[in-house]
């Protein structure tokens, strides 16, 4: 005869709404849990997805992720050269928000890929295909909504989806969309009609009044497209990526690039790390601290119950010492009510979990190792709770029967 | 039959004080007495002469301030200090009925009358069947699955007996077992009292205020300022004779 499963039958509904209350407030523990894990894949993704070994950057920035970083599209070249390096392709990316033509706005980061050799064949394409031409075509996370087939008109072009990418964000969230460079670098560039012809008045006059002005060969360029101005370079990029060649030295490839005096190498590891200890530090301790508060109010509600549970019985308890009852019918008695309390509550929060989680506007990752931990902290919290009630147990009298 | 069982109770010299100085009380001095398997007593006395003190001594509950006791041939206090294992013994040589609230409100009817065995580790097959039995003798046994609640305050008190019985203790304390019950049902419950101490050989020792059932009981012991005074042969012993 078990005395815990009686009581709790006993009184059934209390024990069930109780269970609920306490099973909810874990689901937001396991949810504070998988959105923390969330922020980090979510962070670390699109970097991640490149597979780069290096990262050039901007002298003393900590680029291209965690601030702005600018560096002339030239050094893909010059990185190329250094001995040690397989491959080197640019990284620019700049976020857009625009409307749709059918008024509704999509906010996305666009980044260009080095055309020809990455077409984002490495990237996780989960329906689709990698980009085919060098204009024109995309590559959309699946997070933006848009199908396969879509034609999204941005600046005066029309680019269409050809593939579909899973789980790479930007770190403030966005959805990432693959171009090729130059498309990237047109979308972000591309102004009005009316601004360009403004743009390049306003440059002719300027240089009509300077001394320049006497050169006719000068002023007719001056009124021409940017790129076309031999002085004026291409559009800069925000980083360039290598991979090192199989056996090569990191270390004396690094030696070579920190010798250019105008840029920062980071490897992914530091990458990574100035990822996650800048731009998500901030929220991933609040989120730890907000778990952390979760977990203590969720062990003194549990003490709380547990402890009136027990008063409620005091006298079934005094009762059964009067009969001659071990103590260890007793605690376990008490004990097995906690465990089962938390037990069910622990079992709802997971089940309510793995409905729920993916209807949660940001990633929530729940992993089997993350469901282990939440239920060795509830099997603590349990026991914990049921030393509050086992004090009370122990302190009742057999007395209190007889004195009715 | 009385037999089967050899000892009863033998107390002597039990004494108990509350408190010290100015909140001394001597709630008993110096009570010996035997009660024999199979005989029924009753406990007098005015409020606050020390009735309870004595029963929870009896059972165990607070040891006596000094004094000598041994329930069913086997020593349980020596010089005030109680002997082996209470818990043991409260299993295995005593059973209690209180005025109320006897019952576990969370265990059935049968669950609650077998709940002394399952304590001492009886097999859980034995333990339904000697439920059964007992329940079946106190009138009870259709009420078996019901919980407390469900019970009338007779059946309770039914249910409560069987269960100070199923383990034949050596010695039964009830504090008042009749006093929520009205004239007939408290009778009853006297005639219990009386048919398990013929029956089952169990020593009795019933606390009461109530008059109506003093020709049930074989022996009267009074108290008054915890000074007790052990009754000869008693009422019940005249009016039915050779007991039952
Ligand atoms: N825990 C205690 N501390 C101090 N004094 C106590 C304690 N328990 C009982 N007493 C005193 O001992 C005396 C006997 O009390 P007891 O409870 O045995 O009386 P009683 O005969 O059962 O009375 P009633 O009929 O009212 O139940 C009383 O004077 C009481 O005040
Ligand atoms: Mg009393």
């Amino acid at each position: 005869m078990n005395l815990a499963i009686r009581d709790v039958r006993h009184d059934l509904s209390r024990f069930v709404l109780t269970a609920v209350g306490l099973g909810l407030l874990l689901t937001v523990v396991l949810a504070m849990t998988g959105i923390y894990n969330g922020i980090i894949l979510d962070a670390t993704a699109l970097p991640d997805s490149f597979g780069a070994d290096l990262w050039i950057v901007q002298r003393e920035t900590r680029g291209p992720f965690a601030e702005l970083s600018r560096i002339p599209a030239g050094l893909e070249e010059r990185a190329r050269s250094v001995p040690g390096v397989a491959e080197a392709r640019t990284y620019v990316a700049h976020t857009i928000q625009r409307d749709l033509p059918d008024g509704s706005p999509v906010r996305f980061m666009a980044v260009g890929l080095s055309w020809p050799d990455d077409r984002g064949q490495a990237l996780p394409i989960v329906a689709g295909r990698p980009i085919a031409q060098p204009h024109y075509e995309f590559l959309a996370d699946r997070s933006l909504g848009l199908p396969l087939g879509a034609r999204i008109p941005l600046g005066r072009e029309v680019y269409v989806v050809v593939g579909i990418t899973d789980g790479l964000l930007a770190s403030g969230g966005e959805p990432a969309a693959f171009f090729t460079r130059s498309d990237a670098q047109k979308i972000q560039n591309e102004t009005s009609n009316e601004s360009l012809r403004l743009e390049r008045a306003a440059r002719s006059a300027r240089i009509r009044e300077s001394e320049l002005g006497r050169d006719p060969e000068l002023l007719r360029f001056s009124g021409a497209a940017t790129s076309l101005i031999p002085a004026i370079g291409p559009a800069p990029v925000a980083a360039v990526m290598l991979n090192l060649a199989p056996g090569a030295s990191e270390a004396s490839v690094r030696a070579t690039l920190e010798a250019w005096q105008d840029v920062s190498v980071y490897s992914q590891e530091e990458q990574r790390a100035l990822i996650l200890g800048g731009v998500v530090e901030k929220t991933r301790r609040q989120i730890g601290l907000f778990r952390g508060l979760l977990v203590v109010i969720s062990a003194i509600l549990m003490g709380l119950i547990i402890y009136t549970m027990t008063v409620d019985k005091i006298h079934s308890i005094a009762l059964l010492k009067l009969l001659g009852a071990r103590r260890t019918v007793i605690l376990g008695m008490i004990l097995q009510e906690s465990l089962l309390l938390g037990g069910l509550a622990y079992g709802l929060a997971v089940v309510l979990g793995n409905v729920a989680f993916d209807l949660f506007p940001r990633r929530v990752v729940v992993g089997n190792e993350h469901r282990l931990a939440l239920l060795l902290v509830v099997a603590l919290i349990s026991v914990m709770a049921s030393i509050v009630g086992i004090k009370k147990a122990l302190a009742a009298d057999p007395n209190e029967v007889l004195a009715g | 039959m009385t037999g089967g069982r050899s000892g009863g109770v033998v107390a002597r010299s039990l004494s108990k004080h509350y408190g010290e100085g100015n909140t001394y009380v001597q709630a008993l001095s110096e009570a010996g007495f035997e009660i024999q398997p199979g005989e029924v007593v009753a406990l007098l006395g005015p409020s606050g002469s020390g009735k309870s003190t004595l029963l929870t001594i009896l059972g165990l509950i607070n040891p006596p301030s000094s004094g000598w006791l041994s329930i069913g041939g086997q020593e349980v206090i020596r010089d005030g200090q109680i002997v082996g294992n209470a818990n043991i013994i409260r299993r295995r040589e005593l059973g209690f009925v209180f005025q109320r609230s006897n019952l576990i409100p969370f265990l059935t009817a049968a669950e609650n009358v077998r709940l002394v065995l399952e304590l001492d580790d009886v097999p859980g097959r034995e333990a339904r069947q000697r439920a059964r039995d007992i329940m079946e003798a106190l009138g009870v046994a259709d009420r078996a699955d019901h919980l407390p609640a469900q019970l009338s305050g007779g059946q309770q008190q039914r249910v409560a007996i069987a269960r100070s019985l199923i383990h034949q203790p050596s010695l039964l304390l009830a504090d008042e077992p009749t006093a929520s019950l009205d004239k007939e049902l408290g009778r009853q419950v006297m005639q219990l009292f009386r048919s398990a101490a013929k029956d089952r050989g169990a020593a009795v020792l019933v606390v009461t205020h109530d008059q109506r059932a003093l020709d049930l009981v074989d022996r009267i012991f009074e108290i008054e300022d915890g000074v007790l005074t052990v009754g000869s042969e008693g009422v019940a012993a005249h009016s039915t004779p050779g007991g039952r």
